[in-house]
């Protein structure tokens, strides 16, 4: 509430309550005016009527005794009559203005004055001429010296037959006007009671002024204002973003309907900002999905040319070196034939021998890197193939203390490929598998068949229990030349070398690792229908 | 003079019945010295070429039981070299000398009537016996190093 009047043109309710009790304030400072006017024209009537009833009482009284010339009597009289409370002065004077008698004794004898309403009552010029008013008036109100209204009546003393037939014969038959009554009556009392009643109706238009204008404040204040700052709340939480916010105003009125279309319209405006939310996110995801694709892409592009154009320099320099190979090779063997087989030149020359057929496969198996192998490709039972590779390497040294678990799948499933090429990678498997037991523990070989992109694949999986495979090495895993076996020990191609053979078929190869536990390596080749 | 040409016109029959003339076509100088070197003692009568064309030049004016052709060579293809032989010298027989990255291509060229191909880096004894086979002579060492 005290906020409406802080800072009022800026609150409907507090201009509406200002305007209202303006305007509350004027109707009853104007009805307030009229009732007390009202009021003083009624008393003074009243006032009137009660002076003029006086004023025939006073001529009653005296009536008698101005008959029979009893002037103590009547002096005495109109002492008796300014005894009670309010009668200040009776006075009778002749038209000439003479007091003739009076309740103040010492005013007997003394002239009116001629500026008083006794005069000026009918003669607006009672010094120049005799001449009349057509309306004469007979009483005035003016301030008496205690600062009280008081009432002057004027009433003519007219000739009548029992005046000019009196004993006295004081009045001529023809004399119109005999002489004047004049009373000064004090109107104190209605004065206090005036007073009285106009200090109780303003106190009572006050506290109506106050109470309506209470009433009006908290109704404005329950009807207008506290809705609307309601829904300027509200508002402002919308607008500060709260999207979940609704205006708690249930009234049928106006103010309801504005908050329920508000609420309404803040619900749509959440819907719609869900939905641009979702739909945000859904473009994100998109975007990521495709990005990630775009990048997978873009890797296996790389991949594929690095591996194309290694593969096409590599073939280069083998077959280069072939030649030189070649000359080396024929030259050792005729040097040889030229001594005896047992010398020491024979042996040192089968020590270059020995090293040109290693560099000759050396070059061998970098061309079959470069995919350049004559492939002798056929349905290959991979069952077969994997039970004979293993056997083959069980009587290998190297294997002597390795168990293998054959997981093999019902069926037999065949692979359209080059069985050696196929038995190049199972025996690459096994190697790494072995190196990286450090020649002890279980390899597991297990198959099943897969679907994927509704196409029919023989899973071989090889798993090791060896040091796994770090997380820094796995991007590198199979890069060409890379290899974390001593130097001499692995040339880095037997994995790039499946990879590439694998590709080649259609199928893929996948690796999971744990580093310290063990690896597994997936191979993937699409089966012939 | 006669007798000179019908002594000549002797040796000549007599090298063809005797001495087997070879020619080697490689652009490679060392591949071609292993061959002169490798055949000469065996008793073979070699002659060697450093290209296609030269060896084409050379076939025109000499005939030859053998050719071993090398697949790869700047000029003028061991396949084409094949052909022009196949089409002009039909019973000169072709032995292919060939990298490993072209086997395909040796075999393709067996294909359109090479006798035999031979890979780098071959040993004296595997050109032997692979000549050898050509001529018909058994060779005790051939088997296993064929194999």
């Amino acid at each position: 509430m005290k906020n409406i009047f802080r800072n009022p043109e800026k609150s409907i309710a507090a201009k509406l309550i200002i305007a209202i009790g303006l305007v509350m304030i004027i109707v009853t400072f104007l009805f307030w005016y009229a009732i007390r006017s009202k009021q003083k024209q009624d008393i003074m009537s009243i006032a009137l009527k009660y002076g003029i009833s006086f004023m025939d009482f006073a001529k009653r009284s005296t009536h008698s005794s101005m008959l029979n010339r009893e002037r103590e009597e009547i002096q005495q009289t109109l002492e008796n009559l300014s005894t009670p409370v309010g009668v200040e002065k009776v006075t009778i004077f002749n038209h000439d203005g003479n007091i003739k008698y009076s309740s103040s004794v010492e005013d007997v004898g003394k002239s009116i004055d001629k500026t008083t309403l006794a005069c000026l009552g009918c003669h607006p010029k009672p010094e120049e001429s005799p001449a009349l008013l057509s309306e004469p008036r007979q009483w005035n109100v003016y301030k008496n010296q205690e600062g009280f209204t008081a009432l002057r009546i004027v009433s003519v003393i007219p000739n009548e037959s029992s005046c000019y037939t009196a004993r006295c014969h004081a009045h001529a038959k023809d004399q119109e006007i005999l002489g004047f009554v004049e009373a000064d009556l004090s109107l104190a009392i209605l004065d206090e009671a005036l007073l009285k009643q106009g200090l109780a109706l303003s106190a009572y238009v006050i506290l109506f002024v106050l109470a309506v204008s209470t009433f009006l404040g908290i109704i404005i204040y329950k009807i207008v204002s506290k809705p609307v700052q309601v829904l300027v709340n509200g508002m402002d939480k919308v607008a500060g973003g709260d999207l979940n916010h609704s205006v708690p105003i249930k009234s049928t009125d106006e103010m309801g309907v504005l908050a329920k279309t508000f609420n309404s319209m803040i619900h749509d405006l959440k819907a719609a900002s869900d939905q641009r939310e979702k739909w945000t996110q859904m473009l994100e995801k998109e975007i990521a999905k495709k990005t990630e694709e775009i990048q997978t892409t873009h890797n296996n592009l790389m991949q594929t040319e690095k591996l194309a154009s290694l593969g096409r320099m590599a073939a280069g320099v083998a077959h280069e070196i072939n030649n030189p190979l070649t000359g080396v090779v024929t030259f050792a063997h005729l040097l040889k034939k030229r001594f005896p087989a047992d010398s020491t030149e024979a042996e040192d020359l089968n020590v270059i021998i020995e090293q040109s057929d290693r560099c000759s496969k050396i070059i061998k198996n970098l061309l079959t890197f470069a995919r350049a192998t004559p492939s002798d490709k056929g349905e290959v039972s991979i069952h077969d193939l994997l039970n004979r590779t293993v056997f083959m390497v069980k009587n290998q040294e190297k294997f002597h203390h390795i168990k293998f678990n054959m997981n093999l799948e019902d069926s037999h499933p065949v692979v359209y490929g080059d069985a050696t090429q196929f038995q190049q990678i199972f025996l690459n498997m096994f190697i790494n598998a072995v190196d990286a037991m450090n020649g002890r523990g279980n390899i597991t070989v297990a198959t099943r068949k897969v679907q994927e992109d509704s196409k029919n694949f023989i899973e071989i999986e090889f798993t090791d229990e060896g040091c796994g495979i770090s997380e820094e090495n796995m991007p590198k895993l199979f890069e060409p030349f890379f290899t974390t076996k001593p130097v001499g020990k692995g040339t880095g191609l037997g994995l790039s070398v499946s990879h590439g053979i694998v590709k080649h078929l259609g199928g893929h190869l996948k690796v999971k690792s744990t580093y310290g536990k063990g690896t597994s390596f997936f191979v993937r080749l699409p089966m012939s229908e | 003079m006669v007798k000179a040409r019908v002594f000549l016109l002797d040796y000549r029959c007599l090298n063809e019945l005797t001495m087997k003339k070879i020619l080697v076509i490689d652009d490679e100088a060392i591949v071609r010295s292993s061959c002169e070197r490798t055949l000469k003692p065996e008793g073979y009568d070699i002659k060697s070429v450093s290209s296609g064309k030269e060896g084409v030049e050379l076939l025109e004016k000499e005939s030859f039981s053998l050719v071993l052709l090398d697949l790869k060579m700047p000029d003028m293809d061991g396949v084409e070299v094949l052909n022009k032989i196949k089409a002009t010298w039909p019973e000169t027989k072709v032995v292919m000398i060939t990298g490993y990255s072209t086997v395909d291509t040796a075999v393709q060229a067996l294909r359109l009537g090479a006798f035999n191909f031979v890979e780098k880096p071959f040993t004296p004894d595997m050109l032997i016996s692979a000549v050898k086979e050509v001529f018909g002579e058994s060779d005790d060492n051939s088997e296993h190093i064929t194999k």
